[in-house]
């Protein structure tokens, strides 16, 4: 014993060594929660756990679509043209562009990738070769994207498709599975400097295309477990740029240094909506559903679940990266206003009158009640499925929480096999992948089934015929003129209910850097986890003059 | 050696059901990981490539037994698959991420908590009704009967990031190039004071009270009597012939302690951000990622084993009783 105690005082002078100053130039980025860093930087494998910048950052796309100015930023393409039948769609690649090891990057590049998913459907994410029939080079700095049928919308995924190269792919055995340790690409940052399991750095691509770009040396990330340590990191100024949930961000983060700290949370995260089964009565009744969603007091919803980051859902349950598309009348729906009177009129007009207790019974007399289902531990829709249950009490309607763990919470809503839950939307360039997903027939799966969306199982054929012709049309003002259709057809049938649209985390610490986006100077979103605008983020940043 | 050969029989049979029940049980769970994996891209993947995708994660519907014979086949090639939550990667090479830190966090500070905890008791018990029986092994039990995450926090806070003395997170600096360098090996020492010391102070009381129990008893038995009418020197007597006869329970427990040191330290990974298999662990469940599961059980089952094994060789070694029934 008491020769153990002098080691603890040798140990406490070697601890108070001060913090050794991090490298001018080196943009720390906390984007990712993981214990351990896992090398893998294959951009086609969606399912893959790659590291985050590999979609956006080491490989590029040909144009960038950036909701917070609605524009689409030409990229490895300087542009596209549809062909008069709308049936083919050629990009102009731009010229001088090379991959990092030197060799000139060109249409036969672009046409390979694409070949690359049409041999191997697990990395066609986005579907495709569902719509396209021939990828070619027509030069070097030309490609045509021949479609199989008239679909204006599968532009986005074509202009947002990485690209790799074929020089280096055509060597690689299987591209499912293949790790990419040391990347090839065009983007900003493409060399692996230092690769360990906390940490790891990407230097710059010594032949980017935008002269003088990226200004930052390096990007480097630390492995932070959970939240709590990468808001702590954030909060001692140890990160630069990061996309947590920090709990009243103002006071613990803004606050300690107001002319460095900065945080923007626009609204251009998806819809959270509560989904009613619309296969279960009395949920597969309109009056129903609008008298659920007008029993919820949505501004004290916010308040309470979110810390008043967001704002109520309004009738067309777009977010704010679809402001322009928004139309004004279907926005006006007072199905998703707190009114509790109107609530109790369309329950009693929907025969779900009170029993004895006040409580609402079902037509056959059995007492009515839903469970609302979330996953244990997500604490922010937790809280909301409390409010959630106590204002659907108020108008006689008897709802408990039920909380699981993911997979099985999950399980249950991909299948079907569920009343009520809180869940996320789908979003897109426009917001035709979003109402897609909510009234479309054709996402429609039987229950049992699994569903990647639509798992309140709910169609609608006015809907979709609006959708379809949406796919074929090519005019900007004929496409808004459809999409106000469907936004109040979506308004009228009321097929989910929409809670709130997701804040897009970001924080900035621009003591070290500047040139991040803000409210003032929107020209992406600022949270890293949006991608592909964090291209722009990327090589917009500059080190701060010393 | 006919003992020693019926006990590794045993522990092969150990082994083969708990690498069977490793099969079974993440197979019982709700949901499957296909739909989970779905999920975790939260749209960006169009329903129309699910198949594809199952097919490359391999997911299939092949019945429980071939599954079984499958697994049990690749495991013996050493094949642990892929992972899904971090796919493609494999299996192994995940685990290899971490388990080295694990071991040698956990393990360190299992082996001094045990062997430090048991000296207490030896002198607690040699001393009895001292300060160290009376004050120190109650308030040792205190401590550990704190919950381990507050404990840990709480260390983090004071003495991390109240005074500065510790560095907040991860296994050395993130700007040090791992090397066999005396900076380095500092590095490491720093990083692994606070978590080391938290899992000590947690479970020193455990080691320390149960081997003073075990110590008092054994010094009212007539071997010890003999001990001292032999005139035996007292440091002799204390720690050949009294602490000797009590480690045996000890022992055992520190069997279990060691095997259990991979899973154990989960909390002490997420408190410190230390980059080790405990972690892992977690994810894997909640990615529902099976073949990950599988390998982190099988380690840890391999490792429970082992440590028992030894602790077997230890007793036998330690208490004559053992040989003599051999």
């Amino acid at each position: 014993m008491r020769r153990a105690l002098w080691l603890l005082p040798v140990l406490w002078m070697s601890c108070t060594s001060e913090p050794r100053p991090r490298p001018p130039g080196v943009l720390f980025v906390s984007v990712e929660q993981q214990s351990a860093w896992v090398r893998n930087f294959n951009p086609l494998f969606a399912g893959a756990g790659s590291r985050w910048p590999t979609r956006a950052g080491i490989h590029e796309c040909m144009e960038v679509f950036t909701p917070s100015t609605g524009q689409w930023v030409p990229w490895l393409a300087t542009g596209h043209a549809w062909s008069e039948d709308r049936k083919t769609l050629r990009f102009t690649l731009r010229e001088g562009v090379r991959w990092s090891d030197g060799r000139p990057f060109t249409a036969e590049d672009v046409a390979y990738t694409f070949t690359l998913l049409k041999k191997h459907p697990a990395l066609d994410a986005g579907g495709v070769w569902r719509f396209v029939s021939e990828v070619r080079a027509e030069g070097p700095h030309t490609v045509a994207f021949h479609f199989s049928r008239i679909y204006i919308p599968g532009f986005a995924e074509l202009a947002h498709q990485p690209l790799v190269p074929r020089h280096v792919w055509e060597k690689v055995a299987d591209p499912v599975t293949f790790t990419n340790p040391e990347p090839v690409a065009t983007g900003p940052f493409t060399e692996v400097r230092v690769f360990r399991n906390q940490v790891y750095e990407l230097g710059r691509n010594p032949h980017y295309w935008q002269p003088g770009k990226p200004a930052v040396d390096a990007l480097r990330f630390l492995a932070f477990p959970t939240n709590d340590q990468a808001n702590l990191a954030l909060v001692e100024g140890e990160v630069d740029w990061a996309g947590n949930f920090v709990p009243a961000v103002d006071r613990t983060f803004v606050s300690k240094d107001p002319q460095h700290h900065a945080r923007w949370f626009p609204l251009f995260g998806s819809t959270v909506f509560l989904y009613p089964n619309t296969t279960l009565p009395p949920l597969d009744d309109v009056r129903v559903r609008k008298a659920l969603s007008m029993a919820i007091d949505r501004e004290r919803l916010v308040d309470i679940a979110m810390y008043g980051y967001t704002r109520p859902a309004d009738s067309t349950a777009l977010n704010d990266s679809y402001t322009g598309w928004r139309d004004a009348e279907a926005a006006k729906g007072a199905w998703v206003r707190h009114d509790l009177a109107a609530a109790n009129q369309l329950l009693d007009e929907a025969g779900l009158k009170r029993g004895p207790d006040g409580m609402r019974l079902l037509a056959d007399g059995q007492r009515m009640e839903f469970q609302i289902e979330v996953v244990g531990g997500w604490s922010d829709w937790v809280r909301a499925g409390q409010v959630l249950v106590r204002d659907l009490r108020k108008a006689g309607i008897h709802a408990n929480l039920k909380t699981y763990e993911f997979g099985a919470w999950n399980a249950r809503l991909q299948k079907g096999e569920f009343q009520l839950s809180i869940a996320w939307s789908l979003d897109g360039p426009t917001p035709y992948t979003f109402y897609k997903w909510l009234v479309s027939k054709n996402t429609v799966r039987p229950v049992g089934e699994v569903a990647a969306a639509n798992w309140h199982r709910f169609g609608d054929a006015e809907a979709d015929a609006l959708l379809t012709r949406f796919e074929t049309e090519a005019s900007p003002e004929a496409q808004k003129e459809l999409m106000a259709a469907v936004q109040r057809r979506f308004s009228e049938t009321a097929p989910a209910i929409p809670l709130f649209p997701n804040p897009s985390w970001g924080e900035a610490n621009s003591r070290r850097f500047t040139g991040f986006p803000s409210a003032a100077n929107p020209y992406a979103r600022l949270s890293p986890h949006a991608e592909p605008d964090s291209l722009l983020v990327l090589t917009t940043l500059a080190p701060r003059e010393p | 050696m006919n003992y020693v050969l019926r006990r590794l029989g045993f522990y092969l049979l150990a082994a083969w059901a708990s690498l069977t029940l490793n099969f079974v049980i993440p197979r019982l769970a709700p949901g499957d990981p296909a739909s989970a994996m779905f999920a975790r891209f939260e749209g960006r993947i169009q329903p129309e490539a699910m198949e594809a995708l199952r097919a490359a994660f391999g997911f299939t519907n092949a019945p429980l037994h071939l599954q079984y014979l499958t697994y049990m086949r690749h495991l013996f090639s050493g094949d642990l698959g892929m992972s899904y939550a971090y796919y493609p990667s494999r299996v192994s090479d995940v685990i290899g991420t971490g388990l080295v830190w694990t071991l040698g966090l956990a393990g360190c500070a299992v082996i001094f908590s045990f062997a430090l905890g048991s000296l207490l008791g030896v002198l607690a018990a040699w001393n009895r009704g001292g300060w160290m029986d009376s004050a120190l092994a109650p308030a040792l039990a205190l401590l550990g009967a704190f919950p381990y995450f507050w404990l840990a926090m709480l260390a983090l806070y004071l003495f991390g990031f109240g005074l500065g003395w510790f560095p907040l997170r991860h296994a050395y600096s993130h700007d040090l190039e791992p090397a066999l360098s005396f900076a380095f090996a500092a590095d490491v020492a720093k990083h692994a004071v606070l978590p080391a010391a938290s899992i000590v102070v947690a479970t020193l009381g455990g080691w320390m009270l149960s081997m003073r129990n075990t110590m008092v008893a054994t010094l009212g038995t007539d071997t010890l009597r003999l001990a001292h009418a032999k005139g035996l020197p007292p440091r002799q007597v204390m720690l050949r012939y009294a602490a000797r006869n009590a480690l045996l329970p000890n022992v055992t427990g520190f069997g279990m302690a060691l095997g259990f040191v991979l899973s154990g330290s989960l909390l002490t990974e997420i408190v410190f951000s230390y980059p080790g298999t405990g972690y892992l662990l977690i994810l894997a469940v909640r990615n529902q990622d099976y073949p990950l599961m599988q390998g982190l059980f099988l380690v840890i089952t391999l490792a429970v084993l082992a440590a028992n094994f030894a602790v077997d060789l230890v007793c036998l070694w330690l208490d004559p009783r053992t040989r003599a029934h051999a």
